[in-house]
C-alpha cells in the first residue's frame, strides 16, 4: 500500500522536475530539476529492489555528473545569454512528434505489456552483483576502465586551452638563442 | 507489488520528455541533459525487466551504462567548452561550419 | 513480515532520539567551539551568558530567530532559498544508516535495533548523500549573485568532489575486513578481542590493526574536507573571501547552514567512529543483550563520537589553513594514491588471513 503512495509520489516529481528541464530558460534551474528528477528515479530504483543501483546512481549521476554540468554551465557564465527562442515550426513539430511517439509506446505498453512477477526474491545485492561481474562480464569490466581513462585523457586535452606548444629551440637548453618573432 | 507495466509506462514517458527536449532546445546543455534524462528512462526499463524476469543482466548492464553516461558526460562538456571558447556560443544551430 | 503498531511505535521513537541528539549537538558545539578555541587561544570566550557561558547558543539562537532576514535585490530568490535545504538534508538523514548501540531483546521476545534504517547498502546511501550537499555550497555561491560567494562555492565544491574519492577508497577497506556493506556487520566484526603472544588482548577495533592504519588516516582527512573544516574550509575561508558561500546570508538562513555544518560533523564523527573505532562495543566487555547492555554501548558510542568532535575543533584552532592549489594537489596526487595503494594492501592483508 505504501509501495503505490511512494510511487505515484516520485513518478510525479520525477515527470514534473523533467518537464521543467526541457521548458525552463535558466540552464542552472534546469540542471538543479534534473538532480531531483534522478533523485525520484534513485526512489524508483529503489522500489525496483536494486537498493545497490539507487545508492550508485545518487552516487553517479546526481552527485557527479550533474555537478560536472552545474560547473560547466557556472563557469561559461551561460545564464546571461538569452537563448534564442527555436523557430515556431521546430517547436511545434518536436512536440508533436514526441507526444505522437509517447501515446504511441504508452498506448502499446499499456494494452501488451502486462506480466506477473515471479514467486521470489530478487537478490541483487553487493554481493551477487560483484561475483557477476568479476565471473561473467570480467571482459566489459576491465574495458570500462580503460574507457573511463580514455575519457579522462579526452577531456583534460579537449579543455585545455593555452597549453605551452612544443618549441624545438627552446628544447636545445637555456643557452638557445632567442628568436625573434617567436 | 507495483506491476512492472507502470515502470515501463514512467520510462517511456521520460523518455518521450527527453526527445521533445533534444528537438527543441537550442542551448547545447539544455539538450546534453535531455540525453541524460533519456538515458535514464532506459535504465528504468532495464531494471524494470531486470526485477520482472529476475535476472542480473539488466543490473549489470545498467551498472556499465552509468559508468559510460559518466565519460560520456565528461568528454560532451569538454567539447561544450572548447566550442565555447572559440564560437563564443553554445547555441546549437550556430556550430554549422559542416553544413551544406 | 509481520507489521504491528509496536514496530512502528518503536521506529518512531528512533527517529525521535537520533533528531533530537543531531539537533542538539549544534547548540552544545558552538559552546564547546568558542570555549575550546578560547581555550587554545589562551583567552576566556563567552562566560556572560549563564554560568561559564553555557546558554550562549540559546542567546545565538534568539539573535537568529529575530535578525531581519535580506535578500540581496539580484540574487534568484528561489534558489537562494532553497540552498540551505540542500545542505541540511544530507545533515539530517545520513544519520539513519549509522547504528547507535547494541541489539537488545525487549521483554516479548522482540529485536530492538538501534538504527533508524537497516538497509543492505548503509554506507553506500551515506556516501550517496553526502554528495548531495556539493550542491548546497554550489547554489548559495551562485544564486547569491556575488563573485566572492561563487569563488567560495565554486573551489569548495571543487574540494569536496576531490575528496570524495579518498574517502570513499579508504572507507572500503573497513568494509572490506567485515566483509558487508552494512554498517551493523562492520560494528559486529570489531566487537572481541585480538590475542597477542596468547596474553595480551587488544579490542578487534580496526585501529588497532595496523593494515587499517593508513585507511584511518586518509578517512580522517578526507572527512575534514567533506566537512568543510579547517584545514580545508574554503566555503568560508574567513580572511579571504569575507565569508564565502555564505556571505550574503543571513538570520535564519545563516543558522540552517551553520547547523548543517556542524551536524555533518557529528555524522562523520559517527561514521569514523563505527569504521575504525568500533561502533557501541565496549572494550573487553561483553555487553548482554539487555536493556543494560544497550545503554552502556550508547554511552559508549557517545564518548568515542564526543572525543572525535573535540578533536574536530583542536584540529581547527591548531592547524593553518592549507593553499587551495596545494590543497587540490594534495588531493588528487597524495591522498588518491595513498587510497588505491590502502586497498591494495588490506586486500593482501585479508587474502593472507592475517585480519
Amino acid at each position: 500500500m505504501i509501495n503505490f503512495v511512494i510511487f505515484f509520489f516520485f513518478a510525479a516529481l520525477a515527470v514534473i522536475f523533467a518537464l521543467m528541464v526541457i521548458l525552463h530558460r535558466n540552464p542552472v534551474v534546469s540542471a538543479l530539476s534534473l538532480v531531483v528528477s534522478l533523485f525520484s528515479l534513485a526512489v524508483m530504483y529503489i522500489l525496483l529492489e536494486v537498493p545497490f543501483l539507487a545508492a550508485l546512481q545518487v552516487i553517479i549521476y546526481a552527485g557527479a555528473i550533474m555537478v560536472l554540468f552545474l560547473f560547466v554551465i557556472m563557469l561559461l557564465n551561460l545564464q546571461r545569454r538569452r537563448e534564442e527562442t527555436t523557430r515556431p515550426v521546430q517547436q511545434f513539430l518536436g512536440f508533436t512528434a514526441s507526444a505522437a511517439f509517447a501515446v504511441a509506446l504508452i498506448y502499446y505498453l499499456a494494452k501488451y505489456a502486462v506480466m506477473t512477477l515471479p514467486n521470489g526474491p530478487f537478490l541483487a545485492d553487493a554481493r551477487t552483483i560483484g561475483i557477476r561481474l568479476f565471473e561473467t562480464y570480467f571482459f566489459p569490466f576491465e574495458m570500462v576502465s580503460i574507457l573511463l581513462l580514455a575519457a579522462i585523457v579526452g577531456a583534460l586535452l579537449l579543455s585545455a586551452r593555452g597549453l605551452p606548444s612544443p618549441d624545438p629551440e627552446r628544447s636545445e637548453g637555456a643557452n638557445a638563442p632567442e628568436v625573434p618573432g617567436r | 507489488m507495483i506491476p512492472t507495466q507502470w515502470f515501463l509506462i514512467l520510462g517511456a514517458v521520460l523518455f518521450c520528455i527527453g526527445v521533445c527536449g533534444v528537438l527543441t532546445r537550442r542551448n547545447g546543455i539544455t539538450i546534453f541533459m535531455s540525453i541524460e534524462l533519456m538515458v535514464n528512462a532506459v535504465n528504468l526499463t532495464f531494471l524494470a525487466y531486470a526485477r520482472q524476469f529476475h535476472q542480473l543482466h539488466g543490473v549489470i548492464f545498467v551498472f556499465f551504462i552509468m559508468a559510460i553516461a559518466a565519460a560520456e558526460a565528461a568528454v560532451g562538456l569538454a567539447i561544450f567548452i572548447s566550442l565555447f571558447h572559440h564560437r563564443e556560443t553554445i547555441d546549437v544551430d550556430e556550430a554549422n561550419l559542416m553544413r551544406w | 513480515m509481520a507489521f504491528d503498531g509496536l514496530d512502528i511505535a518503536l521506529s518512531l521513537l528512533k527517529i525521535v532520539i537520533v533528531l533530537a541528539a543531531l539537533l542538539n549537538v549544534t547548540p552544545i558545539m558552538v559552546w564547546v567551539e568558542r570555549r575550546g578555541s578560547a581555550l587554545i587561544q589562551d583567552r576566556v570566550g563567552p562566560n556572560r551568558v549563564g554560568p561559564f557561558g553555557l546558554f550562549q547558543a540559546i542567546a545565538d539562537a534568539a539573535k537568529f530567530l529575530l535578525k531581519e532576514d535580506v535578500i540581496p535585490r539580484e540574487a534568484n530568490k528561489w534558489l537562494y532559498t532553497i540552498a540551505p535545504m540542500f545542505g541540511l538534508i544530507p545533515a539530517l538523514t545520513t544519520i539513519a544508516v549509522i547504528p547507535w548501540g547494541r541489539p537488545f531483546r525487549l521483554s516479548d521476545g522482540r529485536l530492538f535495533e538501534p538504527i533508524v534504517a537497516d538497509v543492505n547498502v548503509g554506507i553506500l546511501l551515506i556516501f550517496a548523500l553526502a554528495s548531495l550537499s556539493v550542491y548546497g555550497i554550489v547554489t548559495a555561491g551562485w544564486a547569491s549573485n556575488n563573485k566572492y560567494s561563487l569563488f567560495g562555492g565554486i573551489r569548495s565544491s571543487a574540494q569536496m568532489i576531490s575528496y570524495e574519492l579518498a574517502l570513499t577508497l579508504s572507507a572500503i577497506s573497513a568494509l572490506m575486513v567485515a566483509g558487508s556493506l552494512r554498517l551493523t556487520d562492520v560494528v559486529w566484526k570489531q566487537t572481541g578481542s585480538f590475542v597477542l603472544f596468547d596474553t595480551i588482548r587488544i579490542p578487534a577495533w580496526n585501529i588497532f590493526s595496523p593494515a587499517m592504519w593508513l585507511s584511518c588516516i586518509v578517512f580522517s582527512v578526507a572527512a575534514f574536507a567533506e566537512t568543510n573544516r579547517l584545514p580545508f574550509d574554503f566555503a568560508e575561508a574567513d580572511a579571504e573571501l569575507v565569508a564565502g558561500y555564505h556571505t550574503e546570508y543571513s538570520a535564519m538562513k545563516f543558522a540552517l547552514f551553520f547547523m548543517s555544518e556542524y551536524m555533518a560533523m557529528a555524522t562523520m564523527s559517527a561514521l569514523v567512529t563505527t569504521l575504525f573505532l568500533g561502533g557501541w562495543d565496549i572494550p573487553w566487555y561483553n555487553e548482554p543483550a539487555t536493556f543494560l547492555g544497550f545503554i552502556l554501548s550508547v554511552i559508549a558510542f557517545v564518548v568515542k563520537v564526543t572525543f572525535l568532535l573535540l578533536t574536530f575543533v583542536w584540529v581547527r584552532w591548531t592547524i593553518p589553513r592549507l593553499k587551495y592549489d596545494i590543497l587540490m594537489r594534495v588531493g588528487w596526487k597524495v591522498f588518491l594514491p595513498l587510497a588505491v595503494v590502502n586497498l591494495l594492501l588490506v586486500s593482501w592483508f585479508i587474502a593472507e588471513r592475517w585480519i
